[in-house]
């Protein structure tokens, strides 16, 4: 196993950790997804009667919102986590460690990467249980890739603006992004339920596309056509965020 | 343009000179010329040091709060880039070379920063693991330094149960593990107990005997007096004076022994008695009498004679040396101890910006 690959499970392996050993600060992380699609559910439970929807029930609708949610608060949670490392000192030992900077940054994103299905996992479990629609094998490997991309993503931006502010009073800075990205797309009604801006926003927001991908397998069969949009939109926004981080963590210390 | 006024080369010359430019790497652990790092606001933390440290030596930084001493280190180990001047570490360059750099130093900063939710064993392994040690050299590695720190009964136990002296250790151990030839220690005793205190120096003192560099910055000048073979002494970013401590200690004057009498009757009897030995000091009133004493300790038995003989009783006697913060006080006209003003390298650990908000008291992030 080449030295990298080993530092970044060491990494990854800390990250756990920290649930494993403080399992109650990751709680709210992990039901909150499963609590937006329970009161969604409740409230809105009624318009999966209008034509535009083509789901089961609204809650099978709001299950991929509530995947996404997750992805994007586990991201923006490694950045906070940067912050409170950065504040401790922690990250000056990660800093004066031979260690590439790119390999410190493949860690801390990997740690969100699989921190992210923790709280899909839940979700999925409960909403299963709750008689949301199975969306096949392939639907949720589809779907899992989807999550951990876009739990990358958030990890990105949090870590950008954790080595920008090293506090963790830029916490709302790092949540606030990934709240608005998945807001802003076809999350509580699809596209032809949607008018004036909002519209125009969901279609020009490449979540919206990630969203549809993992929706695909729970609202109807997967496509091709559904699929390939939501993987470039997912690889788009890994290169613009993930640059973004490079470049910061590489003006970070001195780096070669 | 031509070569017309140029010296040929004497290529023997040229090899000498690359020799001893290799050797002198080989020889200089840490060195610096003219190193000056600005931060915003046009605030010069550091204001252009020169410094060269020997293989195998033991430096003391030595410094009020806030006068560059973190600024500095944090720019040799190449956590802050520096705006002027140049640094070599272990032989390589620190702006241009920073990978080589962190290969070869090991460094404990200020705070021991450790994760207080694993175990020593674990942190151990885990900076073992960013050292690139190979696996199965990991745990030996690591048992081996836990136990030289003398934590393998709480090695098993999450960092955040132990006391900051078994921090600081651990904190050691880890800045050990890859064998550095460089260790940088950034006050590492400062808030320790006595009896810590004093483990981490014996640490430090196995550390140079095996040959380690030390790098030490220090505010206490006791620590730089005990540990240190060369001084350097830091105030408002500037390097005031360098050299060991006793020849330091020599430069602002010699020891001298205050003798109190029983009675101020024989004061003048005392002077003449003690004025054998050397320069007459003030004060000189009433029943006390002060001497140079260029020997120290050594003095003063025949001084107790000499008063003896003259008839003279004593009430005290004590022997007065000079300290390294005479030697502050001499160069900057300020005392070393007492001062208590913000580091500014800690305003902005990585040089680059303010930051945006100030840092949070909790230690804990959401999640």
């Amino acid at each position: 196993m080449s030295e990298n690959v080993r530092i970044v499970i060491a990494l990854v392996r800390r990250a756990l950790n920290e649930i494993a050993r403080v399992p109650g600060a990751a709680i709210p992380g992990v039901l909150a997804p499963t609590i937006f699609m329970i009161g969604l559910s409740a409230v809105f439970g009624r318009a999966a009667h209008l034509s535009f929807y083509h789901a089961t029930s609204f809650r099978t609708f709001i299950v991929p919102v509530g995947f996404l949610q997750g992805a994007s608060f586990t991201g923006a949670a490694t950045g906070v986590n940067l912050a409170r490392d950065i504040e401790q000192g922690w990250f000056d030992r990660l800093l004066l460690s031979p260690t590439p900077r790119i390999t410190l940054l493949a860690g801390l994103v990997a740690s969100a990467a699989v921190r992210a299905l923790m709280p899909a996992s839940f979700l999925l479990a409960v909403a299963v249980l709750w008689g949301v629609h199975w969306p096949g094998l392939l639907a949720l490997l589809l779907a899992a890739v989807l999550v951990m991309g876009l739990a990358a993503v958030m990890a990105f931006w949090g870590v950008t603006v954790a080595l920008r502010a090293r506090t963790q009073q830029a916490a709302p800075l790092m949540q606030i992004a990934g709240f608005i990205a998945v807001l802003f797309t076809t999350a509580y009604a699809p596209r032809q339920g949607l008018t004036g801006w909002l519209s125009t926003v969901s279609r020009i927001n490449p979540v919206t596309h990630v969203l549809e991908g993992v929706r695909q397998g729970f609202t109807e069969t997967l496509s091709w056509g559904q699929t390939w949009p939501a993987l470039v939109s997912l690889a788009g926004l890994l290169v613009l965020f993930g640059a973004l981080a490079v470049r910061s963590m590489l003006r970070t210390g001195v780096s070669a | 343009m031509g070569d017309a006024g140029r010296v040929p080369r004497d290529p023997r010359r040229a090899v000498a000179g690359s020799l001893y430019t290799l050797l002198r790497t080989v020889d200089v652990a840490v060195e610096a010329q003219g190193l000056e790092r600005e931060f915003k606001g046009a605030i010069k933390a550091v204001a252009g040091i020169d410094l060269a440290v020997d293989a195998g030596e033991v430096y003391g930084f030595l410094g009020p709060n806030g006068a560059g001493k973190t600024t500095t280190v944090r720019m040799l180990v190449t956590l802050l880039r520096p705006t002027g001047g140049r640094a070599r570490v272990a032989g390589f360059d620190v702006a241009r070379q920073p990978a080589q750099v962190r290969r070869r130093i090991g460094v404990a900063l200020q705070e021991a920063a450790l994760d207080l939710l694993m175990t020593g064993r674990e942190l151990i392994e885990l900076q073992a693991t960013l050292h690139g040690i190979p696996k199965r050299a990991v745990r030996e590695r690591g048992a081996e330094l836990i136990e030289r720190v003398g934590l393998s009964d709480a090695q098993d136990r999450r960092v955040g149960t132990y006391s900051g002296g078994m921090r600081r250790r651990l904190d050691l151990a880890m800045a050990l593990i890859h064998e550095p030839a460089v260790l940088f220690l950034d006050e590492p005793t400062t808030g320790l107990d006595p009896a810590s205190r004093l483990t981490l120096w014996e640490e430090v003192r196995r550390l140079k005997h095996e040959g380690t560099t030390v790098f030490l910055t220090t505010q206490y000048l006791e620590e730089a007096d005990q540990l240190a073979d060369r001084v350097g002494i830091i105030d408002s970013g500037k390097l005031v004076v360098e050299g060991t401590p006793s020849a330091l200690k020599a430069q602002v004057g010699s020891p001298h022994l205050d003798v109190t009498l029983t009675s101020s009757d024989g004061a003048a009897a005392a002077r003449q008695a003690l004025g054998a030995f050397g320069q007459l000091r003030p004060p000189d009133a009433g029943c006390h009498v002060s001497v140079a004493v260029r020997e120290g300790s050594s003095a003063i038995a025949p001084v107790v004679r000499a008063l003896d003989e003259a008839g003279l009783e004593i009430a005290s006697l004590e022997l007065i040396e000079p300290t390294l913060d005479d030697v502050f006080l001499a160069k900057t006209g300020h005392h070393l101890e007492g001062e208590d003003a913000a580091e500014q390298g800690e305003r902005d650990p990585y040089g680059e910006e303010a930051p945006l908000v100030q840092a949070s008291a909790d230690g804990h992030a959401p999640r």
